[in-house]
């Protein structure tokens, strides 16, 4: 089984008192910011190798399984691709593009051109990236190449023969599960990095993943300076033109001072008249 | 001796500073006198907050002339109980002197008021590509004040040293209220006794540090985080004698065990980093290199490996991850803490002798404390061990201290043997004034309390540490 990884580089979120807006509100901007996987993508990472490992011996994929991962974006996210090799993918493929040049629409268009060539059995891909939080790709991309989708992923199963998967969402007051036959695209919610969310009929059930995405161990990290990463420009996807443009961002208002009550009256009266939270 | 001021004394005391600047809630009292130490109860009368040096002074000289103890505070961060009022002193808290000046880019330099948090400090200082490479776990919480008081060690001491290499100038107040301004911001000036260091490390017996010149560090271009799992305490030592030799220089080489991964783990519930869980000893190893090519460091670690130096390992593979590999360092004291009652040591020995120390360690806990939960963790690279004996559940704390007090005696005389120290960086406060001998001789132990008598003669400083009350 072949699985599909898109991956986005973002700027850390945990910076994120270091994030500036552009004068005018034209653009947010993220210089200085150390870069790192979407979070969720780094999940999605992390199912993709569980889906194709023993977990008992997480270093190597299961015969006939595969995983690429892919990005669209600067120079530098090779590193990305990188990291994600070093945890142990298969492959990479970068097609360089400005991200100011992106949308969701046209990720997901260049996607389905990724998909065509790759031919993967599988997409699994983050929610929604932690920048633009828009939560359309996944959506989109299913759509386009008419595949069936499951988004919000807490628990994945294969099937024995590989031919689909049972997908875990969390709802309201419970989980529902949905079956899609496979060539099919998933997009993860966090939960999808707990110990047992992922099943594949290898992996002993009584194996305990730790809880989040693995650390690259030192032997995979050298070894992945050696494994393919095709880079190639955006153009050559043959997609183009955005259809969403950003009007204008603004920094949330800054936080008010809070105040010290003299005692529990003075915190009823003020949280009646001034909070009218009673 | 020093005694608790009366009430027209304390009216007195919060005449001297702003309004609302003394309090005496019972809530701010044993807040403010305590630190991390869970050991004495606090008992201050009074938290004092001034905002200028001016008022420390006429504090100090009002408490002198009558006779008021006073304990100084800082961000209580402490391990030694060197910040803990239990006899109805009065606190002088530093938290609202906490203005920082513009950074010197030029002298590599910064002026702040003693009670700026430390990683404000290096907030300030990090637009500038500089930082002051003093570097601890509590440094969200510690104080400038009270690292320069306590000569603050902490997880860069291996490249950088320890607090006192990076003050160029001090401004201290005395006993009386007198006001020293110490060096400037000189880093040469060879006119006698440099009285700036006498402060530094003094548990603020001495003086209260108010305003200290920083000396800064340029931020290094590039930093990696590197976690080991190694067999044994050997294993610590065969690794440290190769990153010693390394391509880079070596800013943090920090070692801990499974047992206290175990408590971090509880605590925080954060991710181990190995797949295996029979690993017992780690390392953190922090690399500065110069940013360039990678393939040197690749050689080192790939050598690390064929020659079973090291039994597993992972690299950061960005700033995120970094940061947790950290975490699992820097959270253990807050998780033993945390998770239940730790008996602290915090002793050094010269690293050349740890491996011969440690086995007769070994034999004295095996002895001592057969079945206890013991977790030892530490700045390997500086021989320093923080050795915690954890309080088995169904003991009572009397007798537990009693139990940690007889076994301490026993690993001092160790310590003493291999010529180490009893306090590494976590100082004497009032916990460890018993293990100073063992450490410091008697004529040295003279030298300090004459020191102590001619600084402070009336003995109100931060009564009863490192000292018995005079």
């Amino acid at each position: 089984m072949k699985i599909l990884v898109p991956l986005k580089r973002t700027a850390d979120p945990d910076n994120a008192n270091k994030i500036k807006i552009a004068p005018g509100g034209a653009k947010v901007v993220t210089d200085g910011l150390e870069p790192k996987p979407n979070p969720f993508d780094e999940y999605a990472v992390e199912s993709a190798l569980r889906l194709t490992e023993n977990g008992t011996n997480p270093k190597a994929r299961l015969a006939g399984d595969s995983v690429v991962v892919a990005t669209f974006g600067a120079k530098e996210a090779s590193q990305t691709l990188r990291q994600a090799l070093a945890m142990g993918a298969d492959s990479g493929l970068l097609f360089e593009a400005s991200d100011e040049n992106l949308d969701g629409d046209l990720v997901a268009r260049a996607l389905a051109k990724v998909v065509e060539r790759e031919k993967p059995d599988l997409v699994v891909m983050g929610k929604q990236a932690v920048d633009g939080d828009s939560n359309q790709v996944g959506q989109i991309l299913a759509e386009r190449l008419g595949w069936p989708s499951a988004t919000f992923a807490m628990s994945i199963e294969l099937s024995q023969d590989k031919k689909s998967v049972i997908v875990g969402r969390e709802v309201d007051g419970g989980v529902i599960k949905l079956k899609l036959a496979l060539p099919a695209v998933i997009t993860v919610d966090l939960r999808i990095v707990a110990p047992k969310s992922i099943t594949n009929h290898v992996t002993p059930q009584t194996h305990n993943y730790q809880e989040g995405a693995r650390y690259a161990p030192l032997p995979m990290i050298m070894a992945a300076k050696k494994k393919p990463l095709a880079e190639a420009p955006f153009a050559s996807l043959g997609v183009e033109g955005v259809k969403t443009s950003y009007v204008k961002f603004e920094a949330p208002p800054a936080r008010k001072a809070g105040i010290k009550v003299k005692d529990v009256p003075e915190l009823v009266q003020r949280l009646r008249a001034e909070a009218k939270a009673l | 001796m020093p005694v608790a001021p009366s009430a027209a004394q304390l009216a007195a005391l919060a005449a001297l500073i702003e309004p609302g600047a003394l309090t005496t809630d019972p809530s701010d009292l044993a807040t403010y006198g305590r630190d991390w130490t869970k050991v004495h109860e606090p008992r201050p009368s009074a938290v004092l907050f001034p905002k200028q040096t001016e008022e420390v002074s006429k504090i100090l000289a009002y408490c002198n002339a009558n006779d008021i103890a006073v304990v100084p505070s800082g961000g209580r961060t402490g391990l030694a109980a060197g910040a803990v009022a239990t006899r109805g002193e009065v606190v002088l808290s530093l938290a609202r002197m906490t203005h920082m000046g513009d950074v010197d880019l030029l002298g590599q330099t910064v002026r702040v008021q003693a009670g700026a948090i430390t990683e404000a400090v290096h907030r300030h200082c990090e637009p500038h590509g500089l930082t002051w490479p003093v570097d601890f776990a509590s440094k969200g919480s510690s104080q400038v004040g009270g690292n320069i008081a306590t000569n603050a060690g902490g997880v860069k001491v291996i490249r950088y040293g320890l607090t006192r290499h990076w003050v160029l100038g001090l401004q201290v107040v005395l006993a009386d209220g007198t006001v020293l301004e110490l060096n400037g911001a000189l880093e040469k000036n060879n006119t006698g006794a440099d009285l700036r260091q006498l402060f530094i490390g003094s548990e603020g017996t001495l003086g209260i540090v108010t305003e200290a010149t920083l000396k800064l560090a340029r931020i290094p271009a590039r930093l990696d985080v590197l976690l080991f799992a190694v067999e044994g305490l050997a294993g610590v030592l065969a690794l440290f004698a190769e990153a010693r030799k390394g391509p880079f220089a070596l800013s943090a080489f920090e070692f801990f065990t499974d047992k206290c991964l175990a408590r971090v783990q509880k605590h925080r519930g954060l991710r181990a980093p190995f797949d295996s869980d029979s690993y017992t000893h780690y390392v953190l190893v922090e690399a500065e290199g110069d940013g360039a090519d990678d393939s040197e460091l690749e050689t080192w670690l790939g050598s690390l490996f064929e020659r079973s130096i090291v039994l597993d390992g992972t690299m950061a593979q960005n700033a995120a991850q970094r940061r947790s590999l950290w975490e699992l360092r820097e959270s253990i004291s807050e998780s033993l803490s945390g998770t239940g009652f730790p008996h602290k040591n915090d002793i050094a020995l010269p690293v050349a002798s740890l491996d011969a120390f440690c086995a007769e360690l070994d034999g004295v806990f095996a002895a001592r404390y057969p079945g206890w939960d013991i977790c030892v963790f530490g700045h390997i690279g500086d021989g320093n061990l923080h050795v915690n004996v954890m309080k088995p559940d169904a003991m009572d704390k009397a007798a537990f201290l009693a139990k940690t007090s007889e076994a301490d005696a026993t690993m001092f005389e160790l310590v003493r043997k291999h010529h180490g120290s009893v306090s590494a960086e976590h100082g004497i406060g009032l916990l460890k004034k018993k293990a100073l001998p063992y450490s410091r001789s008697p004529s040295e132990l003279a030298t300090l309390s004459a020191l102590k008598r001619a600084l402070d003669p009336k003995g109100i400083l931060n009564p009863g540490k490192i000292f018995d009350p005079l």
